[in-house]
């Protein structure tokens, strides 16, 4: 709105108060005048929003109108009209000298890891991680912003993404997957109250190459790749995109445990009675390609209803549980291959037939639907800018059944895991983007 | 950290630790001083920066402010935020109280919060003097 030459003054809840003053200097406008209230504001009454209105800014201390007023009313200072670039740093290329233990120390104390022990990334260390690829160390690989669309994007080369590599605790030959993950430009963190996790699928030979682990415990700390890839994509979203600041590019309320290495799934392909997730998306079987989502997290299975009949009707106890998923993100089934090998023997030969079936039976009324909070949110706008389905959905009948889901692309399929029994478990994960890995060897 | 805004862009372009480090609401540590004070008897080696490269800051003059509110239009953009719209509707309430020369609109933006809404930004450049928007759970 300051473009367009409208005085504006955004009021922002007290909790938000560092990513605000951060965050517009970060986009330019360094002075901008915020007025803010006390947080929250969502679900008070009108007497205490009034209270808020008529008290002061609990930042300033004045009154909160009379700092709105004069937000929009008193002149512009000098440095308000101030034009021109700013040069940002992020600090010097090397730490140190010191001990190791005392450098390790510093990359914590600086929020440069994840508060677990490093790999200190020494210039040898990090030079024998770029032999893991092809592709010079200067080579830009990609632009990272801490939360997509809400801060200005960071950019980094090949060789800073193998410094944080290293210091995750990956081996040269897992790089190329670090460096396909790193050129999505996707976060593994996000800056969302809401606290949202992050997972990849991977897929093709180089599982093997790798000794990723896809059998007994696949999702759990059994296999160095696993357990370091997905470190990595963490240690990239925080160093390389400034994310995972709490306060200013963070502000998940609660945090998530998945956070510390991701959730990395190789797929049991040669166990499934499916195509592989990335033949799903379009590559050949024989290509190396990781597959990444985003979402809010993962819940067992075994919570399901019918998980105890005879003959377990798998497709309903993955409904079952999408039904309590936001429609935010969609939803992805994590099955072992023994749950894949029954459900393909009761018909359901491609994960499309099965993923076609779970569209159409996970169903909510209208008037379940518009009270989830993330419809009023996201979908709401979305109808009020005329997109569909919402904005069909929003002029239906309170009881009328809609899908759960607006499309079902919405629903993925992996299959994984040790055959030692038929559990799955199921998140609310979007799919985002597949790239090849064979790309950055 | 407090965080002075007077000395904020000084901020962004000479201190890493404020970009990298702890906020107020966090209570993370403090970044210790660059290291360098090895015991003696351990080998000292020297670790690589692993942060990414930020982007240079375009300074982005701000409106021109109105002097007075007498008779100009406020919008009052709820974006979404739970709770935002209603606190705006206090804030058009005080303005017919305490105010009642300025003229208040109040408007949903259309999409999810971050994204623009070019037809609400129009009519506001065109019909409007100023804005309030309301940002926050």
């Amino acid at each position: 709105m300051e473009k367009l030459g409208v005085p504006t003054t955004p009021l922002v809840t007290r909790a938000f108060k560092d990513l605000a003053i951060l965050n517009v200097a970060k986009r330019g406008m360094p002075h901008e005048r915020i007025t803010f209230t006390p947080h929250p504001v969502y679900g008070k009454p009108p007497e205490q929003l009034r209270a808020y209105v008529e008290g002061n800014d609990p930042v300033s201390g004045k009154p909160m109108m009379k700092e709105i007023v004069d937000a929009l009313t008193v002149p512009l200072t000098d440095e308000e009209k101030k034009t021109g670039m700013v040069r940002v740093a992020s600090g010097p290329a090397k730490f140190g000298p010191d001990t190791p233990a005392n450098l390790q120390q510093y990359y914590h104390d600086n929020g440069m890891t994840d508060y677990l022990p490093i790999i200190v990334p020494t210039e040898e260390a990090v030079a024998e991680m770029l032999a893991g690829t092809s592709h010079k160390p200067d080579e830009p690989v990609g632009k990272m912003a801490a939360a997509a669309g809400a801060y200005p994007p960071w950019e980094y080369t090949v060789k800073q993404v193998a410094i944080n590599a290293v210091m995750a605790g990956c081996r040269p030959e897992y790089f190329p997957v670090l460096l396909a993950m790193a050129s999505s430009g996707q976060t593994s963190l996000s800056s969302s109250t809401n606290s949202f996790a992050s997972a990849a699928i991977i897929n093709g030979p180089i599982r093997d190459k790798l000794q990723m682990n896809y059998g007994i415990g696949a999702l759990g700390p059994f296999a160095q790749p696993n357990a370091t890839i997905g470190r990595a994509w963490l240690l990239i979203s925080k160093n390389l995109a400034n994310g995972g600041i709490p306060g200013d590019t963070y502000m998940g309320s609660l945090g998530n445990n998945l956070n510390y290495n991701n959730l990395i799934i190789a797929e049991n392909e040669a166990a499934s009675p499916w195509a592989p997730f990335h033949v799903q998306k379009g590559f050949k079987a024989e290509e190396n390609v990781v597959s990444l989502f985003r979402g809010l997290g993962i819940v067992p299975g075994q919570g399901a209803r019918f998980t105890s009949t005879d003959t377990p009707k798998y497709e309903e106890q993955f409904s079952d549980l999408f039904n309590v998923f936001t429609g935010l993100f969609g939803g992805l089934v994590v099955a072992d291959p023994l749950i894949a090998q029954s459900l393909k023997e009761r018909g359901y030969d491609t994960k499309e037939k099965l993923i076609d079936w779970l569209h159409k039976n996970t169903v909510q009324s209208v008037k379940d639907y518009k009270g989830r909070n993330f419809a009023n949110g996201f979908d709401y706008p979305r109808a009020l800018k005329g997109l569909e389905p919402y904005a069909t959905w929003y002029k239906m009948p309170d009881d009328a059944m809609i899908p759960h889901w607006p499309r079902a692309s919405d629903i993925n399929i992996v299959v994984t895991g040790g055959q030692t029994n038929a559990f799955f478990q199921s998140a609310n994960l979007s799919y985002s983007v597949s790239i090849s890995i064979d790309k950055w060897m | 950290m407090k965080i002075n805004r007077r000395n904020i862009l000084s901020m962004l372009g000479m201190t890493p630790a404020l970009l990298a480090g702890a906020s107020a609401e966090a209570q993370q540590a403090k970044p210790h001083a660059q290291p360098g004070k090895a015991s003696a008897g351990h080998a000292k080696v020297e670790g690589l920066n692993p942060k990414g490269t930020p982007p240079a800051i375009q300074l982005i003059p701000m409106a021109p402010r109105l002097g007075s509110l007498d008779g100009k239009t406020v919008y009052l953009i709820d974006t979404g935020f739970p709770g935002g719209g209603l606190l705006l509707l206090e804030i058009q309430g005080w303005f017919k109280r305490n105010m009642p020369s300025v003229n208040t609109v109040f408007k949903r933006k259309a999409g999810p919060y971050a994204e623009d809404d070019p037809e609400l930004w129009k009519e506001i450049k065109d019909k409007g003097h100023a804005a309030i928007m309301a940002i926050g759970h």
